[in-house]
């Protein structure tokens, strides 16, 4: 039986609908990621898991309790934000401890659950410091303790990552997702970023215009994506309508194709001839822009060494893994 | 780009700085100066030095009810301010942020409407009738408050923006405060900062507002700044002591309000 069981949500702003027949199911302990670009309904479906924005209809049923008629403060759920939201007039130990001060945990407690969870987050020595005194990623380390000294049913993230830089970014993304699986929380991130969507889930929700049109394991939704939007959305798949695959594959097909660029191999043996249009170097990945059969391709190589690397205008060969080929609608 | 010679540019910047200073300085300690003179008038410096104006003002029975007046009237006006600005601005940010736009244009009214055209339309507003009020106290706090609302709006807006309010509410109503814990263990103590300059700012303002205080109490509820107008006629050194007076009440009272609003941090 799930956990967090979402039946039928749906949201609108007066004639504007954000998301509408919103259906999932996620296990106890599970860490989902609600993938989407900008404006297709992620924040707002988080929100309205927490209570902060009233949904339009449905339910929300966590450990089998509705939580639509719930107020936030009685949902039992935790959430960080991408602005942090610490509270400036308090000091890191007490922006921690205002959730037990709200809870009325009794003052040793709450002193030994605050220490504990600033020591999770590798923070135990700034207890003293104010949030203007922290940089970024130590602020949203905060944000974390903060939620999870409440011992939340479940926790929300709402593309806690997005304003740090690429260093900081990462190793929270890892610290984040070592803290959830040490304490075993349930947990909805959001973000627009695939990577981070691709490394740290058990499951994947991909959104698009107030849908979930596909979700999966990060394996599948990047080998199999559903639909044109999924390939656009996930990788950097060469999206070829008809006319195109039928050209490149020298063979009649009947619908758009997208085809990742590492399951196209320059080939000495290739079937398909190509001239490189330009190259550009990834660190370990080398890009090339291929035309081929009239057909613009990107083709990712593993960057083994320098000789092996192809100058613009170079004509080589191709060849496509046949299972990679995917019909999409 | 290099700076060549950045010494006469210092001293430019000296010399401009300091020129200011003393153009501002001068007029006050001439006041001063004189406001401690036993008489000066035909002679480059004063014949003597003397606390007597000091003290014939400081035992004024009419200098002090016309300074406790002024203190009233706008420790009223300001307590008006905070007790019916806060909760709207509040309430603007958080629930209605769109009426942010309608606000701002309705605070600069009181600056658009020049005061002796106000005034005119007050006293004949408030002169009779159920509400009539010229001549009282009440009519100068209402006053005051409209002159005080674009201040307090700008400063506490400015600072709220600067909190993001609606993430500290949300954040807090998930941690299990309800709005009014929030509100004040949250959103007060972090508009304190802008709360306390657009207190002194009016506050200031006000002390020496005399357009509407004349207007519409006049002699009825004398004021500080009514008063010293009222005794223009009186000795200059008398007069210069009210000044020098009043100059350093406002220079204590904005020193003081910024020696507490220093943050703890």
């Amino acid at each position: 039986m799930s956990y967090l069981s979402i039946q039928s949500l749906h949201k609108s702003f007066g004639d504007i609908s954000i998301f509408s027949d919103i259906n999932c199911e996620i296990g106890k302990g599970e860490f989902v990621t609600l993938l989407g670009p900008s404006g297709c309904g992620k924040s707002t479906l988080l929100r309205c898991i927490a209570g902060l924005t009233e949904v339009g209809g449905g339910q929300i049923l966590l450990d089998g309790e509705d939580l639509v008629p719930q107020a936030p403060q009685k949902r039992g759920i935790g959430m960080v934000f991408q602005s942090y939201a610490l509270f400036p007039n308090m000091t890191v130990q007490q922006n921690v401890a205002f959730g037990l001060r709200m809870q009325k945990v009794a003052k040793e407690e709450s002193t030994q659950r605050v220490q504990e969870a600033l020591a999770m987050v590798e923070l135990g020595d700034f207890a003293g410091r104010y949030p203007h005194q922290l940089s970024g990623g130590q602020c949203q380390r905060v944000a974390l303790a903060r939620s999870l000294v409440t011992r939340p049913r479940l926790l929300l993230l709402d593309e806690p990552l997005s304003a740090l830089d690429a260093r900081i970014r990462k190793h929270l993304r890892e610290q984040i997702r070592s803290i959830q699986q040490e304490l075993g929380l349930t947990t909805i991130f959001v973000t627009h970023d695939q990577e981070e969507a691709l490394v740290m889930s058990d499951r994947i929700f991909l959104m698009n215009a107030g849908r979930i049109v596909q979700s999966g394991n990060a394996e599948t939704l990047y080998t199999a994506p559903i639909d044109a939007f999924a390939a656009g959305f996930i990788g950097n798949y060469n999206l070829l309508d008809a006319d195109a695959a039928s050209r490149l594959l020298g063979r009649p097909i009947g619908s758009r194709v997208a085809i990742r660029p590492e399951a196209i191999r320059i080939d000495s043996q290739g079937s398909i001839e190509g001239k490189i249009r330009s190259h550009s170097l990834l660190g370990n990945v080398i890009r090339y822009r291929i035309e081929a059969r009239g057909v613009e391709l990107l083709v990712d190589v593993l960057n083994r060494t320098v000789t092996d690397m192809h100058g613009s205008g170079q004509r080589i060969a191709l060849s496509i893994d046949a299972d990679a080929i995917r019909e999409v609608a | 780009m290099s700076r060549a010679n950045p010494a006469p540019a210092a001293l430019y910047h000296r010399v401009v700085v300091w020129l200011l200073f003393l153009i501002l300085l001068l007029p006050l300690a001439g006041t001063l100066l004189y406001s401690l003179s036993t008489s000066w008038s035909a002679t480059i410096l004063p014949d003597g030095l003397t606390l007597k104006w000091y003290l014939a003002l400081w035992s004024d029975e009419r200098f002090l009810n016309a300074f406790g007046r002024s203190l009233l009237v706008c420790f009223g006006a300001l307590a008006l301010s905070v007790l019916l600005i806060l909760p709207l601005l509040f309430v603007v940010h958080y629930h209605f942020p769109r009426l942010d736009g309608l606000m701002n244009i309705l605070i600069l009214l009181p600056f658009a409407v020049p005061p002796v055209v106000s005034s005119v339309g007050l006293l004949q507003l408030y002169g009779s009738g159920p509400l009539a009020m010229t001549g009282t106290p009440w009519i100068l706090i209402g006053c005051y408050f409209t002159i005080a609302l674009p201040f307090m709006y700008r400063a506490i807006t400015n600072n709220l923006q600067a909190i993001n309010l609606p993430d500290l509410m949300d954040a807090a109503h998930l941690l299990g405060a309800s709005t009014w814990k929030a509100a004040f263990l949250v959103v007060l103590p972090n508009l304190r900062k802008g709360l306390m300059v657009s207190l002194f700012l009016s506050f200031s303002f006000l002390f020496g507002e005399f357009v509407f205080a004349n207007m519409l109490v006049g002699t009825r509820y004398e004021t500080l700044q009514v008063y010293l107008n009222n005794m223009k006629n009186s000795s200059g050194h008398f007069n210069s002591a009210l000044v020098i007076s009043y100059f350093f009440f406002v220079l204590v009272f904005t020193w003081a309000a910024n020696r507490l609003n220093k943050d703890k941090s």
